[in-house]
């Protein structure tokens, strides 16, 4: 990654009433600072999808605790960050530390559609993957999932990752966008 | 948020008014669609083209209540999506559950062949 060349903090106060009028501020931005080697309108298509994910993530976990997004924009990449001291993710427990070694990468979800993977990079540091399922010409329909909002993240971006900070309680959802 | 605007002997073509489809109101959207297919006992067309705004609650309920369609053997059907919301729902691969055309009378037209 190199220096980088444009940064935006954005504090955001949970409100859904607030996610549109936040998700354009922060796209507007992105778009006005992109660098010419950027495919704009993909990045801006995947920006949107992630960012209002992680909107909608404060508003259903983050509580009283107000959201902080950092949107950094590097000449290769772009970083966007969301910042918390919320409930932690679900598959953090936050009394016990996770034993790592016994089981790295484990399936979080999945249908027909896709599979969606959490790997354990270190104790409070998960990244995402995900696979696209294979299924027969006629689809089950009750056996697909319901709930999309990590899936659509790491299926938009490059890189996504949550990492814990176990003495601040604070939660960190990291996604990576590559021009 | 969703209101009939036609009606055939197969299909109802039902608009959602709305421009912002999420978290907010994911849960009324879904019981006012269950309620739509209970009321006609039959396949919903649902025009989308009001929608900007759509986020992974309102897939959800999109989802749930379309399982509910097929367990009553019938069908929502969606036409009128924007680019990148149709963008969005081929990302995590839906348009493979869902029926997708550009305009309400190409749905009508498949619906009454169906």
């Amino acid at each position: 990654m190199q220096n980088c060349a444009d940064k935006l903090g954005f504090e955001f106060d949970n409100s859904a009433e607030k996610l549109v009028g936040s998700l354009e501020y922060m796209l507007e931005h992105i778009a006005g600072n992109l660098p010419a080697r950027a495919d704009a309108e993909d990045i801006l298509f995947k920006s949107k999808v992630i960012i209002t994910e992680l909107l909608t993530n404060g508003i259903k976990h983050a509580g009283n605790s107000n959201t902080w997004f950092e949107i950094e924009i590097y000449p290769d990449c772009l970083v966007i960050r969301k910042n918390d001291k919320g409930t932690p993710l679900y598959l953090v427990d936050p009394d016990h530390l996770p034993k790592v070694a016994d089981e790295n990468k484990k399936l979080i979800s999945a249908d027909m559609l896709n599979s969606l993977y959490a790997i354990w990079e270190s104790e409070n540091h998960i990244r995402f993957a995900s696979e696209e399922g294979s299924f027969d010409e006629v689809l089950p329909v009750e056996q697909v999932m319901e709930h999309f909002g990590i899936l659509i993240i790491t299926c938009s971006s490059d890189e996504f990752t949550y990492t814990y900070d176990r003495l601040s309680h604070t939660n960190t959802f990291r996604v990576q966008l590559l021009f | 948020m969703i209101t009939v605007s036609n009606e055939g002997p197969k299909f109802v073509i039902a608009d959602v008014t709305i421009t912002e489809a999420n978290l907010s109101n994911s849960d009324q959207f879904k019981a006012e669609l269950v309620s739509l297919l209970d009321q006609h006992k039959k396949i919903i067309i649902l025009d989308l083209q009001e929608l900007k705004y759509v986020d992974s609650a309102f897939l959800g309920a999109l989802v749930s209540a379309l399982k509910y369609a097929i367990s009553l053997k019938l069908d929502i059907v969606l036409v009128g999506l924007r680019n990148d919301i149709r963008d969005l729902i081929k990302l995590i691969r839906l348009d493979k559950v869902f029926k997708i055309y550009n305009y309400a009378e190409e749905a009508q037209f498949a619906v009454n062949k169906f």
